[in-house]
């Protein structure tokens, strides 16, 4: 019997702290990151020193929730559209703000946000003229290439020579090596594939660079730059879909050209982010058009032995139009089933404050801060100050690029462009599919 | 009195009949009206009918057949190559397992790894300057080939989802093999039947029934695959390697084209019904 009663209140009890539980963590903000890269690490960082404030009440602790990053945004959709409130901040992204703008809440992110980030790039969290929220990290593409040995092609004659006759075969024009901070996409080309040795037996490296042809939507946002250098938007100002232009076909034969002659690894159609990385880190690529995130990692001589001390990092190529470099943000804004509204809005009025964003950058995330910020932590954090350089230079978001549908663009994109670079269909069929699909998704 | 008419039977049917109900009985019947719906995220809960214009588009989409087609070569491929495989490997290695039962350990070790990690794994095994078969093969023969671009992917596809799954096709045979009694064995061997003789008319007839489940069951598995695929290659370039469950997947979460990912799945549904009551039926005309 006293078996029986010992068992019996032990089972209350467990019933009764798993009722209270949920009371617990209703009085904390729960933020939803982005999980496994330097964003997590800055994060947890800046999280640990809110908490550690006396100034923050107890029940406007930050707890901290991730999930994987596989299907992260497709989770997230579920989990909004269904009205979760198990997290009070979520993450956000520039290009999917359309998406995830009916299921959360405006925010005011005080008066330090526009010292610390600068108008543009509290843009990049804006929808509707609204800002949803703090723009943690920038993401943009830098060319990275190899120091050495574009430095022995320009000092030699005889490469001179081979390098025009290679250009003049392929692109129709002898051209000649030039520095990579003044190259046009031409000249990329042609580095690309005078350092490839199924056109140049004598390269020193197996390709001349790596591209990113994967079926996937992050690929697309790399590859507009080139095209959006020519010209290329998606809409007009009268809101027509303009992607079957000269400038989208300039771009999509010159990759095609570059894949069919061996310019890039033949495996390139199942290359992303990582794979990109292993290939340029193992030397055998003289360039390769890569996310800024990868510099940590591709300029670290622990990490990439093989390269070590040999990276020179330039802004995208040039095209008629100049240089352009597309940027997205991550960033945190509050949901609109936020079981703490109070507390989750001080968190993120507190991340827009200087002291938050030099720590958040310090600890590893990307920042686009002010110039007078950013100064403050060039020494620490040299990347930063090219970031916010190349941002405020060359940075542009598409017309459209922050619609409702944006993710399902780049996704329509990234299925036909992929689809004409492997041989499947003609540039005209990928064009006017993705035409037809993108004047549906801009309705 | 026959046991099904029995009241304590009905009873006894409630719990499981309320659970059918429930976890699927619901979610279909909410498919169904989703699939002849304009629905999207923002109007999950406020669906409009708009009649079968889900079901003609997809009947109408090229990607759909495409995806179909796939799932179907792929299923029939990986399970013909996972039977013969492991049938070869349970009559080759049986005698061998007999006395060293502890070899089937690992043989079974590709059965205890997630699909998903499969994929990530062979992600890196393939990838030309970090992945292993591809470093020896151009020590060996100065080039390895792209084992992931359009023409070749499906095939490797296929290869890897056969080196995980033969192991579950092996250990099906094997038991089967084992089952057929020694005795019919010898008395076959008795009457002049060599080793070939015995397999092909004593051991392949018993283990019949074992080979068509297996086959089936690894058919649904490889008709069905999402997570080695999809980490691999994704949907592939222009769609290439897309399976029926990624075309949904993708249709619902990529596009947001929520009454066109339901209306192939109910179609899918409807295919799989009536291969199963198609089977069924031969089966029940075989008994006869």
């Amino acid at each position: 019997m006293l078996k029986f009663t010992k068992t019996t209140a032990s089972i209350a009890a467990l019933f009764a702290a798993a009722l209270t539980l949920p009371t617990a963590s209703q009085a904390a903000v729960t933020v939803l990151g982005w999980p496994g890269g330097s964003e997590e690490t800055a994060l947890r960082a800046a999280v640990e020193t809110y908490n550690a404030k006396d100034s923050v009440a107890a029940d406007d602790k930050v707890e901290l929730l991730f999930f994987n990053r596989e299907g992260f945004y497709d989770k997230l959709q579920a989990d909004m559209a269904a009205g979760s409130d198990a997290f009070d901040i979520n993450l956000l992204a520039t290009y999917a703000i359309g998406r995830y703008a009916p299921y959360m809440e405006p925010v005011d992110l005080g008066p330090d946000a526009v010292k610390t980030y600068g108008e543009a790039v509290l843009k990049t969290m804006q929808y509707d003229g609204k800002q949803y929220g703090v723009p943690t990290d920038l993401s943009l593409h830098f060319m990275y290439y190899r120091k050495d040995l574009i430095g022995a092609l320009l000092a030699d004659d005889a490469a001179k020579a081979k390098y025009a006759e290679i250009s003049q075969k392929f692109l129709g024009k002898a051209l000649e090596p030039k520095d990579p901070d003044s190259w046009t996409w031409e000249d990329w080309a042609a580095t690309a594939l005078y350092f490839s040795k199924d056109v140049n037996p004598d390269s020193p490296v197996r390709y001349g660079t790596v591209l990113q042809l994967k079926n996937l939507l992050f690929n697309m946002m790399i590859f507009q730059s080139l095209p959006r250098s020519y010209g290329a938007d998606w809409m007009d100002a009268a809101g027509k879909v303009t992607i079957d232009s000269e400038a989208y076909r300039t771009g999509l034969e010159l990759y095609k050209k570059l894949y069919d002659a061996g310019a890039s690894p033949k495996d390139s159609l199942s290359y992303e982010y990582a794979e990109t990385n292993a290939a340029f880190g193992a030397g055998q690529a003289a360039t390769a058009l890569q996310w800024n995130a990868a510099a940590g990692e591709l300029t670290d001589a622990e990490k990439s032995p093989a390269i070590a001390g040999n990276v020179g990092i330039v802004a995208p190529p040039a095209g008629p139009d100049g240089r352009a470099d597309h940027i997205h943000g991550l960033g945190l804004g509050l949901n609109k089933n936020a079981k703490n509204k109070a507390g989750a809005v001080k968190f993120l009025q507190w991340l827009s404050t200087e002291e938050a964003a030099l720590l958040y950058a310090r600890s590893g995330g990307s920042p686009a801060l002010s110039p007078d910020l950013v100064a403050k932590i060039a020494d620490e954090r040299p990347d930063l100050v090219k970031l916010g350089e190349f941002a405020g230079a060359y940075g542009y978001v598409m017309n459209g690029g922050t619609s409702t549908n944006a993710l399902s663009i780049y996704e329509l994109q990234a299925k036909e462009f992929t689809g004409y670079w492997s041989g499947q269909e003609t540039l005209d069929q990928a064009l006017a599919n993705t035409k037809a699909g993108m004047e549906k998704l801009l309705k | 009195m026959d046991l099904a008419r029995r009241p304590e039977w009905k009873l006894l049917a409630i719990p499981l009949v309320g659970f059918l109900l429930l976890f699927l009985g619901f979610p279909a019947l909410v498919n169904l009206v989703y699939s002849v719906s304009e629905v999207t995220f923002q109007t999950l809960r406020s669906p409009s009918l708009s009649g079968f214009a889900n079901y003609a588009e997809v009947l109408a989409d090229g990607d759909f057949w495409r995806a179909s087609w796939f799932s179907l070569r792929f299923g029939i491929v990986t399970a013909l190559a996972e039977c013969l495989l492991g049938l070869g490997l349970a009559v080759f290695l049986s005698p061998l397992i007999e006395k060293r039962s502890s070899l089937m350990a690992p043989l079974m070790l590709p059965l205890m790894v997630a699909p998903a990690m499969i994929g990530l794994m062979y992600r890196l095994v393939l990838h030309e300057f970090v992945g292993p078969v591809p470093y020896y093969l151009y020590m060996w023969f100065g080039d390895s080939p792209a084992f992931l671009n359009v023409d070749n992917a499906f095939w490797t596809l296929a290869v890897v989802e056969t080196l995980q799954w033969t192991p579950f096709a092996f250990l099906l045979f094997y038991m089967a093999y084992q089952a057929v009694p020694t005795d019919v064995r010898q008395a076959a061997a008795i009457d002049g039947a060599g080793s070939l003789q015995v397999l092909t008319t004593i051991d392949l007839p018993l283990m019949a029934p074992t080979i068509v489940i297996a086959f089936f069951v690894r058919f649904i598995d490889g008709f069905r695959v999402f997570d080695n695929v999809y980490t691999l290659t994704g949907s592939g370039a222009g769609g290439s390697t897309a399976s029926l469950s990624i075309y949904i997947y993708q249709a619902f979460f990529k596009q947001g084209a929520i009454g066109k990912a339901v209306a192939a799945s109910v179609l899918l549904f409807l295919a799989s019904f009536a291969v199963l009551y198609g089977l069924n039926w031969l089966s029940s005309r075989g008994k006869e």
